[in-house]
């Protein structure tokens, strides 16, 4: 039963996939559909394939872009929650900044940073760390504030110093949390960087997109949106291993 | 006179909320000596709880004191209570209160961890104490995996993996079935004749308090306070058979009649 389970577990999504692409690959061949308006889905497999070389700089651009910034944005996240959560002081003066930076659409602010710090990678990974560390600190600090009282008073009861209560128990209990904020991260940093490059520079995904459909080349715009995806796949995996080796116990 | 191994003298705990002030503890007083093995009873609500929460540190006072050998162990304010101090006490949960990223074993090791105590002794006297209870196959095993009974045996000598002298025992087997619940009173009446530690025992069953212990304190509501202490004349050891005799009765009679006068109507 259980090997069965797996067998279909695995075997469900593969079909799935290729049925919504036979249609997609169907609807386009019969209805004699342009190129140009919605390309066949074996098209753009080809051209993913064939001008690899083409996309490969920008894929590794935005990649890059994405990565970094993601992995800024943890440690600095963590960090002010961290601290806001155990000073409440720091929690009263900092909070407004913090909603005020998750609920303004980062992308308004992107022609004021290209305007000081240009069309770089830097400018772009900073962007992604604004946007993405936010999320992860409003989860981390709700899984720090939900912390049970009685886990509190067990490391009390043995007298835990504040290092030893966070390592050995604020910091696990709140892991759920800060694993879905790290989720919602990823996503909040490949459209930040996508986004961003739509309006600045020629290089990295969102350039090639804007690039391609500029031409009608709607295979090649697929072909990297495809890529895109790919990106997000990888953050997406990276987070499960992550998930994986670090909430183990709750399985 | 000997010096009481735990005094409260005159202590009052006053919780302020937004909206309220609740006076959870007023001019309780108590003394314990060593090796007793005491119930505090009472209905929920009655501060009982936060009596040992008190004297265990979690919680300040508002005022009052609270020695323990004759040495006053609440500092005031935000003083947290010297380790040597914690290191006497033991505190066993209503709740297993395992943390779940840990193993068994690395939970009821915990208090050695955080009190820096090392060595082979101290490693020993772990696995010496999850044999006692009959953990020691699940060493190694998640707290999810384990029952129960058995996530309260491991919390019980977590509490007791430091040494302590005192136990604190908040309600310990209140969320466990009543099979299971009499046979850890059993075994908890077995540890206390073998390590001679003083233990107070938190409660709303009476007879309960009047199986494990030698005085029963008896705490009214609103507010939280002393309303008697009956101190049970019944011969050690206690048996699961002696609750039918008449004196075994006869005494929870006695303490259903205290609880019975507590006004129920006042309890929000």
């Amino acid at each position: 039963m259980n090997v069965k389970n797996r067998v279909v577990s695995i075997l469900a999504p593969i079909a799935s996939f290729l049925l919504i692409f036979a249609i997609w690959e169907a609807a386009c061949r019969i209805n004699e559909i342009p190129a140009w308006f919605l390309p066949m889905p074996s098209e753009i497999f080809k051209s993913m394939v064939v001008d690899f070389q083409d996309y490969w700089p920008h894929l590794l651009v935005t990649l890059q872009c994405v990565l970094i910034g993601f992995l800024i944005a943890i440690p600095v996240g963590l960090l002010i929650a961290t601290l806001i959560t155990s000073f409440p002081l720091l929690n009263a003066a900092m909070s407004p900044y913090i909603t005020f930076l998750v609920t303004t659409p980062l992308i308004s602010l992107i022609p004021l940073l290209m305007l000081a710090m240009g069309y770089g990678m830097n400018m772009r990974i900073t962007t992604v760390v604004i946007q993405s560390f936010a999320v992860i600190n409003m989860n981390a600090c709700t899984g720090f504030n939900n912390v049970p009282t009685i886990r509190r008073e067990l490391m009390q009861s043995v007298g835990a110093s504040r290092f030893q209560t966070y390592r050995m128990m604020i910091l696990p209990s709140a892991a759920t949390d800060i694993i879905t904020g790290l989720r919602l991260a990823a996503i909040f940093a490949t459209t930040t960087c996508i986004s961003v490059e739509y309006n600045a520079g020629n290089t990295g995904l969102g350039s090639q997109i804007i690039k391609y459909s500029q031409y009608l080349q709607t295979t090649q715009s697929f072909a990297c949106i495809f890529y895109v995806t790919v990106i997000g796949l990888i953050m997406y995996g990276l987070i499960a291993l992550f998930q994986k080796k670090i909430v183990s116990w709750q399985e | 006179m000997q010096t009481p191994k735990i005094k409260f003298d005159h202590v009052t705990k006053v919780f302020e909320t937004r909206s309220q002030t609740i006076v959870a503890v007023k001019d309780y007083s108590m003394e314990i000596q060593a090796g007793e093995f005491i119930s505090i009873l009472g209905p929920s609500g009655c501060g009982k709880s936060t009596l040992i929460r008190m004297l265990d540190g979690i919680i300040d006072t508002t005022e009052g004191d609270i020695f323990i050998d004759g040495v006053k162990v609440n500092l005031g304010g935000k003083k947290k209570m010297p380790p040597e101090v914690l290191r006497k006490m033991g505190f066993i949960f209503q709740q297993p209160n395992m943390l779940p990223w840990y193993t068994v074993r690395e939970n009821v090791a915990l208090p050695l961890r955080v009190f820096g105590l090392k060595g082979k002794e101290w490693e020993d006297r772990v696995d010496e104490l999850m044999k006692m209870v009959g953990l020691e196959e699940y060493a190694n095993a998640r707290p999810s995996e384990i029952s129960g009974g058995m996530l309260q045996r491991a919390g019980v000598i977590r509490a007791m993996v430091h040494d302590p002298e005192i136990l604190l025992m908040d309600e310990p087997f209140g969320a466990l079935d009543e099979l299971t619940r009499e046979q850890m009173n059993m075994e908890l009446l077995d540890i206390w004749q073998k390590t001679n530690k003083t233990i107070i025992f938190i409660t709303h069953n009476i007879e309960e308090a009047v199986l494990l212990s030698s005085r029963v304190y008896v705490m009214g509501t609103n507010p939280g306070h002393l309303v008697e202490t009956v101190t049970l004349d019944l011969p050690r050891p206690r048996e699961l058979s002696m609750i039918t005799q008449s004196k075994f009765i006869e005494y929870r009679q006695k303490l259903e009649s205290y609880i019975g006068e507590i006004d129920l109507s006042k309890i929000k």
